[in-house]
């Protein structure tokens, strides 16, 4: 009998430090996941944990880890040659088929920067997928800013709004990501556009509702939920809201699926 | 076939069974209640019919055989998982119909759900032939009738028991031979077809009535009279929740074992991701999440039957005297309140 | 009212002086503090036809009929018969041609033999109380026979738990019911409840230890109230079937000295509590010089010291394995008066055989 639950060896290519409390660990992995899914990631003694794979390439994976938790806080004793386990990949990922020939406007909160990274890797390296890519990326603080090369990159490829909460920094704006949205032209994309909203719960619902303020049609949003789990095969019961489970039925979902989930 | 056994035949024929199966019934565990000076009943193994406590209703559920409280899944040394094992003799379960239902709910979680089979479940479900347990009704928490799992056809022998022996209808073939000289008489099993309990499950298949649910006055008691302990969803038949906990052997960090541990959405941190607060931080909505499971989700994903088999352990069990027959009653009339007040 | 009157001879007979001359109050033994409620018809019956009508609950949980005259105790000791006959004789089997166990021939017309050994006192227990760990008006049952009749005054409280709601530490043998508990780590969820309950009402004994998934124990500092196993949602944690008691010695209130008792025994088995009290008698005798005194229990202590009541109250008597016996026993008393004890040698109190 096979077991969904068996957890494989990978070993650790590097670390790199993104943010003060933020990782990014590359490791081997044959596994093919699709954009927007996640991964179970161990580590013996401490457990497991579901992490959004936030890039991937031929052999290997990418995973950004923020330093909470039990399994996080050991993670950052690891280093390049270390093992580290993984089972997956799990859940549904962005509809990217979908999103083809659309304008596609992607607004994240924090780290929830992580579960669009490949996506949007994909798209500056693949021109003409997408007919234009807005994106608001929000961060706390100087300090929470991750991914910083990609996002100077994308700042060439994509029309991007970078914002800090509360703090001024040159070429940053101040303010949370819900005030940029009415920047979005959606009138300019005659109704072809496609949004995708990732960060803490808090930010999506408000976003959410920014951008139905905007006249966004609800079937056009897609949101990432993250949720506590320990199985992420729809047994253990920990994501699971109302009938839907967040492991299998998510993480992405349509807006007008996760409007109505109340915890 | 139909057996008429008395307590040394039953005896005789349970020792000829346990060559070939692990027979696990409701056994009684003497002072080991909450309270001093009570029992409790509990599954595990048998190996007499005096052991068997056929004449009231077992504290926990048949389930902790197939699902225990806890078990070792995985063991792990620094660069391995290596699954573990379980004995591979069959189990004759004896179960009330309410448990053998609650095995065909917890299969479509277990063994369904997303499809993916799970190991650690399936390996132990197909060991197991149920014998169904003759039931009168249970006790005053009892509505198996009005959750429609008062029957069962899932079972390779039927009993009823008496102080004087037991009743038996085989069923399943291949345990004929284990009563072979024993005396033959008519019996074919019946199941209860009335509880003293009736509950009515709401309606909740509108969406607008469920939304208004979430956040009707209904649930508020539960803040000051639950207290939040996961008694019920421990006792209860077909509670499935688990968490994954990782334990090491003395003091080398890279050797030990995975566990698997019963998990409770009524307890405090079921939904909690670490650095961030819990989505449900009251009792109140705990037991909203809880009863909307029983009495919508469930069927909601799965179709067919509610997840609830009304064998009101949860009930038997709540140390603040929460019945559950009496909160899903609550619910209904709040929920006739909430479609007056969308009809207006 | 000019009445020939001996008080001590009437009190002996469980009658207590009132302030109205030629009045007093029956005191009905309730051993345990639980009877049939039948009795409460006696009790009725008493007061109405001798009494002033009224009824007091007892501070050691006796029966109290209040206004009985002089003259109607001999009627109310007639209608008694039945009440000590049945709840002393029957229920509790005591030998009423006995005092201090010596053989001595009981009038069932004449009352009450002795006043000296106080009605044992008790809270509900297990019998009703969900922290109660054990029975305990059946333990005062038993304990009745051992210690009454008897001229020899002992003041005995049973508390079923150590909450001691019927303060156990403020008599001369306080016994509280206590639990010693098995964990089954096999059914543990770590939900923490027990570590909690542990630290809200008691001593904070319980932990939980992450690397293992469970909870440790410090087993030194239990005080076997049962509220892990109360709290606990999967009965991870149980009650052994033994029932265990642990004894505090001493307490007493009081116009001189009054204190909190201090523990004596810990993790005693009933046998070893009925045979200590077996010893009662013995002690006490020794510390009079066999000239039984209204003198308080605890007092006799005092006298003879801990170590010579050590000595005599153990003897003979076979303790458990679990069971703790203090070394020695340090009261702190209320001094009303500073160096209350400090006083002129030809003052001093003296215990044992004289000569």
């Amino acid at each position: 009998m096979m077991n969904p639950v068996q957890p494989q060896a990978c070993t650790i290519l590097s670390v790199k430090k993104e943010s003060l409390h933020e990782w990014t660990f590359r490791v081997t992995s044959d596994a093919k996941p699709a954009h927007g899914q996640f991964m179970q990631l161990s580590i013996p003694m401490i457990g497991e944990a579901p992490i959004s794979v936030s890039a991937q390439g031929d052999g290997w994976l990418e995973f950004t880890i923020r330093s909470v938790g039990k399994v996080t806080d050991v993670i950052f004793q690891k280093e390049a040659g270390d093992t580290l386990f993984l089972r997956g990949p799990y859940g549904k990922g962005w509809p990217v088929e979908q999103f083809r020939d659309k304008h596609l406007v992607v607004i994240t909160g924090g780290t929830g920067l992580a579960p669009v990274r490949s996506m949007l890797n994909m798209l500056a390296e693949t021109p003409g997928y997408v007919r234009s890519v807005h994106l608001i990326s929000g961060f706390k603080n100087a300090d929470g800013i991750v991914f910083h090369k990609e996002l100077e990159e994308w700042k060439q490829k994509f029309t991007t709004i970078y914002a800090l909460d509360h703090d001024t920094m040159e070429g940053w704006r101040t303010g949370l990501v819900t005030t940029f949205v009415s920047e979005i032209p959606f009138d300019a994309f005659r109704g072809e556009y496609v949004v995708v909203v990732v960060g803490p719960p808090p930010m999506m619902k408000f976003t959410g509702l920014a951008l139905m303020d905007q006249g966004v049609e609800p079937e056009k949003v897609y949101m990432s939920f993250e949720r506590k789990m320990s199985c992420a095969i729809g047994k253990c019961g920990h994501c699971r809201i109302d009938e839907v489970y967040v492991c299998l039925d998510g993480p992405v979902f349509p807006y007008t699926v996760a409007r109505d989930l109340i915890d | 076939m139909g057996y008429s056994l008395s307590v040394s035949q039953a005896d005789t024929v349970l020792h000829e069974l346990q060559r070939d199966y692990r027979i696990y019934a409701p056994k009684r565990f003497p002072k080991q209640g909450r309270y001093s000076d009570t029992d409790i009943i509990r599954y595990a193994e048998v190996n007499s019919f005096a052991d068997i406590v056929w004449d009231i209703k077992s504290d926990y559920p048949a389930k902790e055989v197939i699902t225990p409280i806890q078990q070792a899944i995985f063991y792990f040394t620094e660069d391995e998982y290596r699954a573990s094992k379980v004995k591979s003799k069959p189990i004759l379960l004896l179960a009330r119909p309410c448990d053998i239902n609650a095995q065909r709910i917890q299969a479509r979680i277990y063994a369904g759900n997303g499809g993916y089979d799970d190991l650690y479940y399936s390996r132990i479900r197909e060991l197991v032939k149920f014998a169904v347990m003759d039931c009168n009704g249970g006790d005053d928490t009892c509505f198996c009738v009005s959750m429609g799992s008062n029957r069962t056809d899932d079972y390779a022998l039927a009993l009823k028991f008496s102080e004087d022996g037991v009743l038996v209808q085989v069923v399943d073939e291949d345990l004929v031979s284990y009563f072979e000289g024993m005396p033959q008489v008519d019996y074919t099993h019946t199941f209860v077809e009335e509880n003293e309990l009736k509950v009515t499950v709401p309606d909740l298949s509108d969406k607008n009535v469920r939304k208004a649910l979430k956040t009707h006055p209904v649930w508020q008691e539960y803040n000051s009279r639950c207290i939040s302990c996961g008694a019920c969803t421990v006792a209860c038949s077909t509670c499935t929740c688990f968490t994954t906990r990782d334990v090491i052997y003395g003091d080398n960090p890279e050797v030990g074992e995975r566990r698997r541990v019963t998990a409770s959405c009524q307890i405090a941190g079921f939904d909690q991701m670490a650095g961030q607060k819990e989505f449900r931080s009251t009792a109140a909505e705990r037991m909203r999440y809880k009863v909307l499971h029983k009495f919508h989700d469930y069927k909601a994903r799965f179709g067919q039957e509610h997840m609830c088999v009304g064998c009101g352990r949860c009930t038997r069990r709540c140390p603040e005297l929460i019945s559950i027959s009496a909160t899903v009653n609550k619910v209904s009339a709040a929920v006739d309140e909430i479609r007056a007040a969308l009809n207006r | 009212m000019n009445q020939d009157i001996n008080i001590k001879k009437v009190r002996l007979n469980c009658y207590r002086q009132s302030k109205v001359p030629g009045e007093f109050m029956l005191q009905m033994r309730v051993p345990g503090g639980t009877v049939d409620a039948k009795y409460l018809s006696y009790v009725e019956y008493i007061a109405k036809t001798w009494g002033d009508g009224n009824f007091h609950f007892g501070t050691r949980q006796t029966f109290d009929i209040t206004g009985i005259s002089y003259e109607n105790i001999p009627a109310v000791n007639e209608y008694l018969e039945t009440y000590i006959k049945e709840v002393d004789a029957q229920l509790c089997n005591v030998d009423m041609d006995t005092v201090a166990h010596e053989p001595h021939p009981w009038d069932p017309k004449e009352g009450y033999p002795t006043i000296g050994a106080r009605n044992i006192t008790a809270c509900i227990g297990n019998y009703h109380c969900i922290c109660g760990n054990c029975n305990t008006f059946e333990l005062a049952r038993k304990i009745e026979p051992i210690i009454f009749p008897s001229h020899y005054h002992i003041k005995i409280n049973i508390a079923g738990c150590p909450n001691d709601c019927n303060k156990a530490h403020l008599c001369d043998f306080g016994i509280i019911g206590v639990a010693r508990m098995t964990y089954h780590p096999e059914r543990c969820i770590a939900c923490g409840a027990c570590v909690r309950a542990c630290q809200h009402g008691a001593t904070r004994v319980l932990s939980a230890n992450p690397a293992i998934g469970k909870v440790e124990k410090d087993p030194c500092c239990c005080v076997g109230c049962g509220e892990c196993v109360r709290v606990c949602p999967t009965s991870a944690w149980t009650r052994q079937e033994t029932k265990f008691y642990r004894v505090i010695l001493g307490g007493r209130t009081g116009r001189q000295t009054p204190r909190t008792g201090k523990m004596f025994l810990n993790w005693a088995t009933e046998d070893v509590i009925l045979g200590v009290l077996k010893n009662w008698q013995k002690f006490s005798a020794w510390v009079m010089d066999y000239k039984p005194e209204y003198l308080h229990g605890g007092h006799l202590i005092d006298r003879a010291g801990y170590k010579k009541f050590k000595e005599i109250i153990l003897d003979g008597v076979k303790l458990n394995p679990e069971c703790l016996v203090a070394e020695d026993i340090f009261w702190h008393e209320t001094e009303y008066r500073s160096n209350f004890n400090v006083k002129p040698l030809s003052m001093h109190h003296t215990a044992g055989p004289k000569g």
